[in-house]
């Protein structure tokens, strides 16, 4: 297979032309690849604690959904100021992500699913019926962001500060999984027993894993509410949860890269499919099951398989050719 | 050989029980500084319970562990292993998605300091420390003779070698005291006399006690300074490898087979 | 009051049963959670009202069609999502047992409509209320219950008695040993997902009449029947079935002196109250084997 160069060049090439993308682009183009970087930042945060430290939890679509409603609810109902409501938003949903990791941590497997299942499930339900506060089913509408004094429409702005968050964020990530903390992570993931042995805490390290996840998701949620500059609950229903499964398990498992590349992917398939509600589920359902059946390793396996530069630590290609 | 220091691992009335099963029976053991023990029994005699046990796997009933004097009982396993305990596991416990570099790295997981904070901004002193480890990493792979295998996957390497990346796992760390869990078994007559060297380098060079389950009786035998035998939670014969293999009770828990007539039993 | 709602809950805990019921007879077999197994109600439910309804078929004979339809779906979501992953990690057999329930809850809007359509499904005996002093009950709350005690006990007899019954707890203490002793394995795997499919397809036709089906009914029911397994100890079949009268009566408890929001989350509470404080359940004994 032909090289397309390494991988910071690629990655370099692509932040390039991300960049320089809102000169040319149309505001319906602008919004989609926007929420495409968004994307990576959630489906890099589920990767953390799904790829790397092997926890199933089906929390993060409920937490998005948290630092989107934080953010929001500081906008319209406090007047908070954009910044200022972002920072505070994904604070917010990281203390609950802290708060709901402790109990849940000490299960494991299908009981962490469940019970995480059930937080998002209560989630959607507060959300709902909690009129004072949330404005219940209809959702509300935020006020654009402004960013004087650059020269910079609300979509604009919103879309580098969208590139900017995530450009730092998935290196930030990288460089977690690549130290210390990633390899304790896949430690527990391997063999907790293992793990144990060497004297790595594995209560701590699980709740790190989440509260990473849950930091992540609530950046993601806090840059989508100004996106679209309108929050309901549906947008992070199970639907949700499960495209951001999707996302990582696509792009590959315990890959960052991967995760890019699967963002970008079920993003386009997404927008693809958007005229057909019906068939967008069932789409994204045969996708996954046959991503799973015949692509354990992801679409991120390819590229590591058939060119140089792009194997990542603790998650090496597949030695047989 | 008498020895006047403390005991580095001491262990007295260890009590156990599984469902009405006694897996522990009021087990007393010391070990010295930088001896070499071996644990033999009869399958079901309680020596893996024992090895989980004194690293905090299970609980006991009843009895008391210390190391150095303090205190193990009670205490988490990775609490356990934070304080000098290092273990290694009859299956392969291999991180098989690490290469073994990554895998001997993990090993110093307790001695290194990087949270995930200075992690993710990747600091100069995170850097430093990383290539450090890196470094003894490689020491002890080359200690053990798997240096030229370090960048490989866990699942490329033959059993035999998969053990010794798991001992050199356990070792990074320096423990006081190093619990191995079968080490030998599966392996040809030339790994076994392997594991023998290298267990004698363990002790001799890095000063550390080992305390060995394991069923080859021929290594137990060559290598151990002394031999406790178990027979059904309980202690039934302690003391130089040459005295255990003559005790008519030890003989009697085999089956009645002579441990003296069995091939592998050699009289230093 | 209280009699009232707890003998509703009890109608509406002996649907959750069976499925719960269903969940539990997979998950000993094959130590996997079928997360599709809300949505073979479902599907069980739409395929009931297409054939008595649309068709006119007679109650009873819909009924053992439906059942049979779930079960030969049942045994296809264990060839599709089942089969091919039965060595990987639980997360992959989970997300491919997911994504096959997306698969069919689209297919079931695109068939028989959207959100919020309810399929209106005539009782077996009639409406009229049956009146006990405070108690106000509708016909098909005593067919649901008779219908469960039925399915029940043909359940353990099946398990006890017939040779196919026992094969399959064989192969559900030790594939391995039952392989050795001649056991076509495959051949029990299809069986036990199409029986578990079966079960949620009969509570699936019993609830039609009582309230509505719609397609995203599923995965509420799943978390139900979950709590209902969980409750009981998961792997303990009369364990799931206790596990799903209390969830039923609970359910109607919170609703009835509550708030009737408070009871479509009450399930999602039991669990998370019931993992943290005792995660092997209440009401069983043995917990997840298989983490």
């Amino acid at each position: 297979m032909p090289s397309i160069g390494t991988r910071a060049q690629v990655m370099g090439v692509a932040l390039l032309a991300l960049a320089l993308f809102p000169l040319v682009a149309n505001p319906y183009l602008l919004y989609v690849v926007n929420l495409g970087v968004i994307y990576v930042v959630l489906a890099v945060g589920l990767n953390l604690l799904l790829g790397f430290g092997g926890q199933f939890a089906f929390a993060n679509a409920a937490l998005f959904g948290i630092g989107a409603y934080a953010t929001g609810l500081l906008q319209v109902r406090l007047q908070w100021p954009y910044l200022l409501a972002v920072g505070a938003g994904a604070v917010f949903t990281t203390g609950v992500g802290l708060l709901v990791a402790l109990p849940a941590l000490r299960l494991s497997g299908l009981y962490l699913a469940m019970a995480t299942l059930a937080f998002a499930q209560f989630t959607q339900w507060v959300l709902l019926n909690w009129e004072t506060v949330t404005f219940g089913a209809g959702g509300f509408k935020i006020p654009p962001p402004r960013f004087d004094p650059l020269p910079l429409t609300s979509a604009q702005g919103i879309y580098y500060l969208s590139l900017f968050v995530a450009a730092v964020l998935v290196i930030l990530a990288w460089n977690v999984v690549r130290s210390r903390v990633g390899r304790a992570l896949v430690a527990i993931r391997d063999s907790e027993l293992a793990a144990e042995a060497l004297a790595i805490d594995l209560a701590r390290y699980k709740t790190i894993a989440f509260v990473l996840s849950a930091f992540y998701a609530g950046m993601a949620g806090a840059l989508y509410s100004a996106t679209l500059n309108f929050v309901a609950p549906e947008g992070f229903d199970l639907f949700q949860m499960v495209v951001q499964f999707s996302m990582v398990v696509v792009g590959g498992l315990g890959s960052i890269w991967g995760s890019v590349l699967g963002a970008g992917l079920l993003l386009a398939m997404q927008e693809g499919l958007r005229a057909f509600k019906g068939a967008q589920e069932i789409a994204f359902g045969l996708l996954l099951m046959l991503c799973i059946i015949f692509l354990p390793e992801g679409l991120i396996s390819f590229l590591k398989r058939h060119m140089r530069g792009w194997s990542e630590p603790l998650r090496r290609p597949d030695p047989r050719r | 050989m008498t020895t006047a220091a403390a005991p580095r691992l001491a262990v007295q009335g260890l009590t156990l029980s599984f469902g009405g099963i006694r897996a522990l029976d009021g087990v007393d053991l010391e070990l010295s500084p930088a001896e070499i023990r071996g644990v033999i029994g009869p399958n079901g005699a309680g020596k893996t319970t024992l090895l989980n046990v004194i690293c905090g796997i299970h609980r006991p009933a009843d009895g008391r562990i210390t190391l150095d004097g303090e205190s193990l009982v009670g205490l988490r396993f990775s609490q356990i292993a934070a304080r000098g305990l290092g273990r290694t596991f009859q299956a392969s416990q291999l991180f098989r998605n690490m290469t073994v570099l990554e895998n001997v790295m993990t090993g110093l997981h307790g001695h290194l300091h990087t949270g995930a904070l200075a992690a993710a901004f990747n600091l100069g002193r995170v850097r430093a420390e990383e290539a450090e480890a890196a470094a003894r990493a490689r020491e002890l792979l080359g200690f053990v003779g798997m240096e030229t295998m370090a960048d490989r996957l866990g699942t490329e390497l033959s059993f035999g070698q998969q053990r010794l990346v798991e001992v050199a796992r356990a070792l990074v760390s320096q423990p006081k005291v190093l619990l191995l869990d079968e080490p030998a078994v599966g392996l040809s007559v030339v790994r076994v006399a392997e594991v023998d060297a290298l267990l004698r380098r363990i002790r001799d060079e890095r000063g550390i006690t080992i305390l060995l389950v394991e069923h080859v009786i021929r290594l137990v035998m060559e290598i151990s300074d002394r031999v406790t035998v178990l027979n059904y939670g309980r202690k039934i014969a302690e003391g130089r490898p040459a005295e255990v293999a003559e005790n008519p009770e030890v003989i009697e828990a085999y089956l009645g087979r002579s441990l003296e007539r069995h091939p592998d039993a050699r009289r230093p | 009051m209280l009699a009232y709602l707890l003998v509703s809950g009890l109608a509406s805990g002996c649907l959750y049963a069976l499925v719960a019921m269903g969940l539990v007879v997979v998950y000993k077999s094959t130590t996997v959670v079928n997360f599709a197994h809300g949505e073979l109600f479902m599907v069980a439910g739409f395929f009931a009202y297409t054939l008595h309804v649309l068709l006119r078929v007679p109650y009873l004979p819909a009924l053992l069609l439906a059942v049979l339809a779930s079960f030969a779906l049942g045994m296809l979501t264990e060839r599709l999502a089942y089969r091919p992953l039965m060595h990987a990690p639980t997360i992959s057999l989970v997300l491919a047992a997911v994504g096959f329930s997306f698969v069919l809850k689209g297919l079931a809007r695109q068939i028989w409509g959207g959100r919020g359509d309810y399929i209106p499904f005539p009782p077996l005996l009639g409406t009229d209320p049956i009146i006990f002093g405070e108690i106000v009950l509708v016909p098909q709350q005593l067919v649901v219950v008779a219908a469960t005690i039925i399915c029940m006990v043909l359940f353990a007899a099946f398990f006890r008695w017939t040779r196919t019954g026992k094969t399959m707890q064989a192969t559900a203490e030790n594939a391995k040993a039952a392989r050795l002793v001649g056991i076509r394995v495959d051949r029990v795997y299809a069986l036990t997902w199409g029986l578990g499919a079966a079960a949620a397809g009969v509570a699936a036709v019993l609830m039609a009449p009582l309230t509505f089906v719609y397609p995203d009914i599923g995965m509420s029911l799943l978390v139900k029947a979950f709590a209902a397994a969980v409750l009981g100890g998961f792997g303990s079949l009369p364990g799931a079935i206790l596990g799903g009268l209390s969830v039923g009566v609970i359910e109607q408890l919170a609703g009835g002196y509550l708030h009737t929001s408070l009871m479509e989350i009450s399930a999602f509470v039991i669990i998370m109250a019931v993992l943290i404080v005792r995660p092997t359940g209440f009401l069983g004994a043995r917990g997840l084997r298989r983490v």
